[in-house]
């Protein structure tokens, strides 16, 4: 879903005159469209290597409440032996290191949608398997942009950039269970234009995420506590 | 010294666009997935920080699609807003609709915005 993404970053990185591989290694690696954007874009419009890279590091910060939200879901702490069962270790941290590479908007969606419901013993290789899917398909997405994009009629095109919003914007709806999710998503979405208005750029959607990811947090909180003291 | 930085800047030859994508994209991105690691570290799935930072990456994402609707770049930009927001709004409609499923969401959404794209030509 994330393929319209990686067509334009193939253009993109064609337009500044970089090679194919240097596209492909950029999703393999980096996994991130925005961060990948940013470089190739920047680079277009002339700036500074040093700039680049801390304008990289600010938007990719969204990953830690990503990875923090996924990761314990998948990892196993140590289990000491019983006279039945004999001991097991927790998941190495090379494992998570690695699992944690592939956390990106499209893993996390599906990771919080599925993994809960799964046994823990699954859900490491069906992450795997799905994540390795999604990135190999966007790796040969990127390759494709690189010789196909400024070729699409535009309303094509107009469509694969909207794949994005409507596909994650549904799959956070399929995801939400609690009033927390709900509460998380609509604040979050309001927070889009007042914050373009208030905040500086580049940090209107962190302080925005932040600001009504809290204020969600806060409102639960205060409805759980509510119901606990009425019961 | 800072000549050969500049001429590096806007090289494009050899293994060059390699390192760059490895030293300012790879590199700079990374450093937060390693860091939430070792954040994790001993946290357990029930723990309240936990709900929270999962409502922040929710809140965050939201954001991220309203802003993409709001203010689109390139071909999306051509579409009317009013037909942008009716696409997304029939997408939804569909999923509920359809026995909440994504796939009939997503591709009803796109309908909408391919006829509003043509029509708007």
């Amino acid at each position: 879903m994330l393929f319209a993404t990686m067509l334009g970053i193939g253009g993109l990185c064609r337009d500044i005159g970089y090679p194919v591989g240097a596209a492909m290694l950029s999703t393999v690696l980096i996994w991130a469209g925005p961060a990948q954007v940013l470089v190739f874009g920047s680079i277009a419009a002339g700036a500074a290597l040093p700039a680049i890279a801390i304008a990289v590091s600010l938007s990719s910060i969204r990953f830690v409440p990503m990875c923090m939200s996924l990761l314990p879901l998948m990892r196993r702490d140590a289990v000491p032996a019983t006279t039945e069962t004999p001991a097991q270790p927790a998941t190495p941290v090379w494992l998570m290191l690695l699992l944690s590479h592939y956390v990106a908007v499209t893993a996390w969606v599906e990771g919080v949608r599925r993994l809960p419901q799964m046994p823990q013993g699954e859900r490491i290789p069906f992450f795997l398997g799905f994540a390795n899917t999604v990135l190999l398909a966007a790796t040969i997405a990127t390759g494709a942009g690189y010789y196909l994009i400024g070729q699409l009629p535009p309303a094509l095109a107009a469509a694969l950039l909207f794949i994005t919003p409507v596909y994650f914007t549904l799959a956070l709806v399929a995801g939400a269970r609690r009033m927390i999710d709900w509460l998380a998503l609509i604040l979050g979405f309001i927070a889009a234009p007042v914050m373009a208005h208030f905040a500086l750029p580049g940090l209107d959607l962190v302080i925005g995420g932040v600001g009504m990811g809290t204020l969600a947090y806060a409102i639960h909180r205060s409805w759980g506590r509510r119901k606990a003291g009425s019961a | 010294m800072t000549s050969f930085l500049a001429s590096l800047e806007h090289a494009s030859g050899g293994l060059w666009p390699y390192l760059v994508v490895i030293l300012f994209g790879f590199l700079p991105s990374e450093v937060w997935r390693w860091v939430s690691v070792f954040l994790v570290k001993g946290l357990s799935t029930e723990s309240e920080i936990l709900v929270w930072v999962k409502a922040v990456a929710s809140a965050l994402l939201a954001s991220v699609v309203a802003k993409i609707l709001l203010s689109p770049s390139g071909a999306l930009a051509a579409v009317p807003a009013l037909w942008r927001w009716s696409a997304m709004a029939g997408g939804l409609a569909a999923y509920f609709v359809l026995r909440r499923s994504v796939l009939a969401g997503v591709v009803l959404g796109e309908a909408i915005l391919i006829a509003a794209g043509f029509l708007a030509r």
